[in-house]
């Protein structure tokens, strides 16, 4: 029921992303185009949630706000998935020190206020990452990487502790008394065992990945314009709250239904 | 009306109980939106700085809200004309200036001290001392001599002429008695240690109509009546100074009552102030001042496409600077010519103009080389596309909003702006200083009531390696007459003689198009309809300067 | 590990932590100067270099680091070049602040949560409903709620301030309703999910099924058996709770313009001040390890299986 539920929010959000230039060209309307006469317009036929403060649509680019927040998000969750498996079956393979090591930075990364060292993060400049500066592509990079830097850690939990379980299996100790090679017995009965667990993760991950995003982009260190998130439209919005008080309640609704819809599949992955 | 600048409901309920009584108001909150990192006269100068200090402490002279050099400590301004200013020769022979300036009689610190020659001598000391860390230092490497003549007069030896030299700046009085023996003992630590950070309470300090009683980091600071202060009463028992940096929550708290003002030096962007007046008709008297703070889009002339000024020439003409003013800033910015403000008595009324005219910018353009394309983009002979990097500072709304409306015009003209946009410390530290932006660059400079803009077009002031890229003429424009009338004006001392040479300049600019001038932008000064006697000044001297005028009805 | 062992270990993270943020900050790009230059027109090359000399600025990093360090051993943690006062001074007030909004936003989402969760168990009608507020709390943008309360509650009815803090004799309390509502409604989530789950689970223990065949009320049963069992996973999610309530502080101080530890770190990075933001941030760092220790400690007196 959650797990329908949730699919079904995220499925119109990404549908959402995927028609955002279709909507455009069937409603005749350019997401990028100001129209300086039409600033904070209500709700028309034309512009069925009105239009910003430059005068374009905010239905439209509320569509092209999915594409990245949902970039971000999906891009940060992977990353953190990918990393964060890797870490954890390392961590329960080899044990000892690199267990250790790992999960000692793991316990510190957890144990650590994100906000503020992501502010830092994103302070510094992109070029050192060897991204170029100012375009929108790689600031969703950038943000998905800082994201990802803190969203591997509850993966690499999860994921330990179910390879820890696979490991001390009886099968296992019988494949390596047969000499079946390391790699190919994580990859062919580990990896498997970690893939429940660590779907549920990314799932929230994503979620808490898109509320991240919007966190950043709302104190101005996220996802530049022109590019269209949705929380760099509500760091816009906000600042016309007494003109255009409607303007602020898109985003923050759609954030709100797609961060909701990631967190439903997540529990619904859990039972 | 002992609830002002409480809680909401108090005030919610207070305004329901009818309209207050007659009494004049005891005090007056004001919003600001940066909080002043030190108090120091002439460490750090920021803005927020300024407009606490403008209430506390007097400077010799200041610009005045009709940008007129005024003295406020000192009795007289000093000129050729009458005597107290001489020209002399350095003792290494160039051509210098000695001034006399002569304090007010009856000027005291707020403990009750006399103002004397000693507290100029004082400042002038510890600024030429390099390791005290003053901020602009220029003036103290120019006056290499300062004697006391009496208590109140002090003489001082420039190395340079200048027309301006009357205007003394930040340079001003400190409280000897007070801080010399804590500049004495380590004149490096002398930045952290000073008083006015450390005890900024201590009414010696000040020398103001107000002085500061209380200080709240980074949120607000009180101010109290100077007791000591010899010019015309305060009304106001305190005056607080709140810093809310988000304009959305500093217009929330006016709306809400807990501040009473906000300072237009520091305050709502024009647009949000018209939007604010349209909503609260009635409520608030809204002053737009036109100030010196010049919007602008640097250009590149390193770059081929930028080098040729019928480009240039083009972008501007495609640019329909008045629509942007009308629609986007309700009218309230003065569509600028060039970088002189029209306010300013230097500003040629004849310069050339640049209406928006796609027309001739088609025709300029084809004139260039460039043809239309399959893609709505413009082409040269060799299929090269007609596009240009437009830049500005990521995190200044009303840049990026100008920014976006700007390539949406020239996109009509068939030029594509790719819009790069950089952090304020990336953009001016490592891009602009370095010359590494690529197109257009849109940032503002602030400047006083006619100065020289030599830093900014004069072809010794390109940034580059070699000389550790000092100067900010970022378009690295070089114009051999432009040089010479640099070099002429500051020396020029007749004002009448300075006008065709200013004149020129500003010619010279309209035609070349070094940078395309946006707007000039204005000062939104928005204060309650019982407040009398605000008058907005529009440059670097704020509006406190004359807070002993402020009056309640 | 015992609790010295403990401590010794957050030392030692804490100090490998001032040296990754210390580089970190140095690496941004920019330094105080630069901030400088931007706001003062009449601030020449020359001024900029004597300016960067006497601050220590043309040193490299490490350098820079070395003497930090040095000087924070033997207890001068500097000035904080953006408030113009000794570190310390700062953040005193500023830990002050922080600490009421965030101890009465956890208290009340603790209360809250935990409220919710009770009565969700022992009405199971009302199951749903609990869940779905706790769905919505935790997908909720805090300052998009911060937002919509500034809306509702100052602009529209006017009944409260939308920020700032009280000042000489105001009571202190309406400065506090909303920036307090808006960090525990999303941090109330998770305890009214755990507090949930955990009191199903305890009610389900044979144990408790002795005490109601023994005739014990629904509501004791509840209140005196099975929340305590609950209770040790509560304080385990209490302890990992500080770090992200930090977080909601740096949006919420910053939203409601509410001086605090969130707000002068966001103000300290920002402005480059070095000094500031490392004492902060390692300052905020320590206070959750040893939220994240005395959660531990609590759960171990509470659960004998732990000790």
């Amino acid at each position: 029921m959650r797990l329908w539920l949730g699919l079904f929010l995220l499925g119109v959000v990404l549908v959402s992303a995927l028609l955002a230039d279709t909507a455009g060209s069937w409603l005749g309307l350019d997401p990028w185009a100001p129209d300086l006469f039409a600033r904070y317009a209500p709700p028309s036929a034309t512009h069925p949630l009105g239009t910003d403060d430059l005068g374009r649509d905010v239905a439209l680019r509320l569509l092209h706000g999915a594409r990245v927040s949902l970039a971000v998000g999906v891009g940060a969750a992977l990353m953190g998935a990918v990393l964060g498996t890797l870490a954890g079956m390392l961590a329960a393979w080899r044990g000892g020190l690199a267990d250790a090591v790992l999960m000692r930075l793991a316990d510190a990364l957890l144990a650590l206020p994100a906000l503020p060292l992501l502010i830092i993060l994103s302070a510094l400049d992109p070029a050192m990452l060897g991204l170029p500066r100012g375009e929108a592509a790689s600031d969703v990079l950038r943000v998905a990487l800082i994201l990802a830097i803190f969203g591997w850690v509850g993966v690499a939990r999860l994921a330990r502790a179910a390879a820890m379980s696979v490991l001390a299996m009886d099968f296992i100790r019988a494949a390596r008394a047969l000499g079946v090679p390391e790699g190919r017995l994580l990859l062919r009965h580990v990896l498997p065992a970690l893939l429940g667990p660590v779907a549920v993760a990314t799932a929230l991950a994503v979620g808490g990945a898109i509320l991240a995003e919007s966190a950043l982009s709302f104190l101005g260190l996220g996802i530049a314009p022109p590019a269209a998130s949705w929380g760099n439209m509500l760091a816009g919005a906000q600042e016309a709250v007494f003109q255009a008080p409607l303007v602020a309640l898109w985003p923050g609704l759609a954030i709100l239904l797609t961060v909701l819809g990631c967190n439903l599949v997540a529990d619904g992955l859990r039972r | 009306m002992a609830v002002r600048g409480g809680a909401g409901l108090l005030a919610v309920l207070a305004l329901l109980a009818g309209p207050a009584t007659a009494q004049p108001r005891e005090t007056l909150t004001i919003g600001i939106t940066q909080y002043p990192s030190t108090l120091h006269p002439n460490i750090e100068n920021m803005a927020a700085k300024s407009y606490v200090l403008g209430f506390t402490r007097r400077p010799l002279t200041a610009y005045d809200p009709n940008w007129a050099l005024v003295c406020l400590q000192c009795e007289t301004l000093p000129s050729i004309e009458n005597g107290l200013a001489v020209r002399e020769a350095t003792p290494d022979g160039r051509p210098g200036l000695r001034l006399t300036y002569r304090l007010r009689e009856g000027l005291k610190w707020g403990d009750g001290t006399p103002i004397t020659a000693e507290d100029l001598l004082f400042a002038w000391q510890a600024g030429r001392e390099d390791a005290t860390g003053f901020g602009p230092a220029e003036f103290y490497r120019s006056a290499y001599e300062l004697r006391v003549i009496d208590p109140r007069t002090i003489e001082m030896r420039l190395d340079r002429v200048t027309f301006d030299f009357a205007s003394m700046g930040d340079f001003q009085p400190l409280p000897a008695h007070l801080e010399r023996a804590v500049w004495q003992a380590d004149p490096r630590a002398y930045r952290t240690r000073t008083l006015y950070d450390t005890a900024p309470t201590n009414p010696g300090l000040w020398s103001g109509p107000y002085r500061v009683s209380g200080v709240q980091p980074g949120a607000g600071i009180t101010l109290a009546r100077n007791p000591a202060w010899s010019g015309l009463a305060p009304q106001f028992r305190e005056i607080r100074i709140r810093t809310v940096e988000n304009t959305t929550a500093l217009e929330a708290q006016l709306l809400s009552g807990q501040i009473d003002m906000i300072a237009g030096e520091l305050g709502l962007p024009v647009e949000q102030a018209a939007a604010l007046e349209r909503r609260a008709r009635g409520r608030f008297h809204v002053e737009y001042r036109p100030g010196l703070i010049y919007e602008h889009m640097d250009t590149n002339l390193d770059n081929p496409v930028l080098a040729d000024r019928r480009v240039r020439q083009a972008l501007l003409l495609a640019t329909d600077r008045a629509r942007i003013v009308a629609q986007l800033f309700d009218g309230r910015q003065t569509v600028a010519h060039g970088p002189v403000n029209p306010l300013d008595r230097m500003a040629d009324p004849a310069i050339r103009q640049y209406p928006y005219d796609p027309a001739r910018a088609a025709a300029l353009l084809e004139e260039a080389g460039w043809r239309p394309g399959p893609d709505g983009i413009r082409r040269n002979e060799q299929g090269a596309r007609l596009v240009l990097d437009l830049m500005t500072t990521a995190g200044n709304r009303s840049r990026e909003q100008v920014q976006q409306v700007v390539a949406a015009m020239w996109r009509q003209a068939g030029i594509e702006a790719r819009i790069r946009n950089e952090p304020p410390r990336v953009f001016f530290a490592e891009t602009l200083s370095r010359r590494r932006h690529q197109g257009l660059a849109m940032y503002a400079w602030i400047s006083a009531p006619e100065a020289v803009p030599r830093s900014s077009l004069h072809s010794d002031e390109i940034p580059s390696a070699a000389r550790n890229f000092s100067g900010q003429n970022y378009p690295g424009f070089r114009n051999a007459e432009m040089d010479r009338l640099l070099e002429a004006l500051p020396t020029t001392l007749d004002a009448e003689a300075r006008r065709p040479l200013w004149a020129r300049l500003q010619a010279i600019y309209a035609e070349e198009l070094p940078s395309l001038p946006l707007w000039f932008r204005q000062d939104a000064h928005v204060w309650p309809l019982w407040l009398e006697g605000v008058r907005p000044t529009g440059h670097l001297n704020p509006t406190s300067l004359w807070a002993e005028e402020w009056r309640s009805r | 590990m015992s609790i010295p062992a403990r401590l010794l270990q957050m030392l030692l993270t804490l100090a490998a932590l001032s040296l990754v943020f210390y580089l970190l900050l140095g690496l941004m790009p920019g330094d105080p100067i630069d901030l400088a230059l931007t706001a003062d027109p009449r601030l020449t090359a020359a001024d900029a270099e004597r300016l960067r000399a006497l601050h220590g600025l043309d040193r490299p990093l490490w350098a820079r680091y070395l003497s930090w360090a040095g000087a924070v051993l033997r207890g001068d943690f500097g000035y904080s070049r953006l408030f113009a006062r000794p570190v310390l001074a700062l953040i005193g007030p500023a830990l002050l602040s922080s600490l009421a909004l965030l101890g009465l936003a956890l208290g009340l989402a603790v209360l809250a949560g935990v409220g919710l969760g009770v009565l969700a168990a022992l009405r199971p009608r009302l199951g749903p409903a609990v869940q779905g507020l706790a769905a919505l709390a935790q997908a909720m943008p805090g300052f998009w709620l911060g937002i919509l309360l500034i809306i509702l509650f100052a602009v529209t009815l006017g009944w409260l301030p939308a920020g700032g803090a009280a000042e000489g004799g105001e009571p202190r309390w309406p400065f506090l309703v909303l920036p307090v509502a808006t960090l525990a409604f999303g941090h109330m989530a998770a305890y009214a999910r755990h507090a949930l789950s955990a009191m199903r689970g305890a009610m389900a223990d044979p144990w408790i099924r002795t005490a109601r065949a023994r005739g014990a009320s629904e509501g004791r049963v509840a209140l005196r058996h099975a929340l305590p069992n609950a209770a040790v996973p509560l304080i385990t999610l209490l302890g990992l709770d500080a770090g992200s309530l930090v977080s909601g502080a740096v949006i919420t101080e910053t939203l409601f313009a509410r001086p605090g530890m969130g707000k002068l770190i966001f103000d300290a990075v920002m402005g480059n001040d070095y000094n500031l933001a490392l004492v902060a941030l390692l300052l905020v760092a320590g206070v959750t390890m040893l939220g994240n220790l005395a959660a531990d400690l609590g759960q171990r007196a509470l659960d004998p299986r732990l000790a």
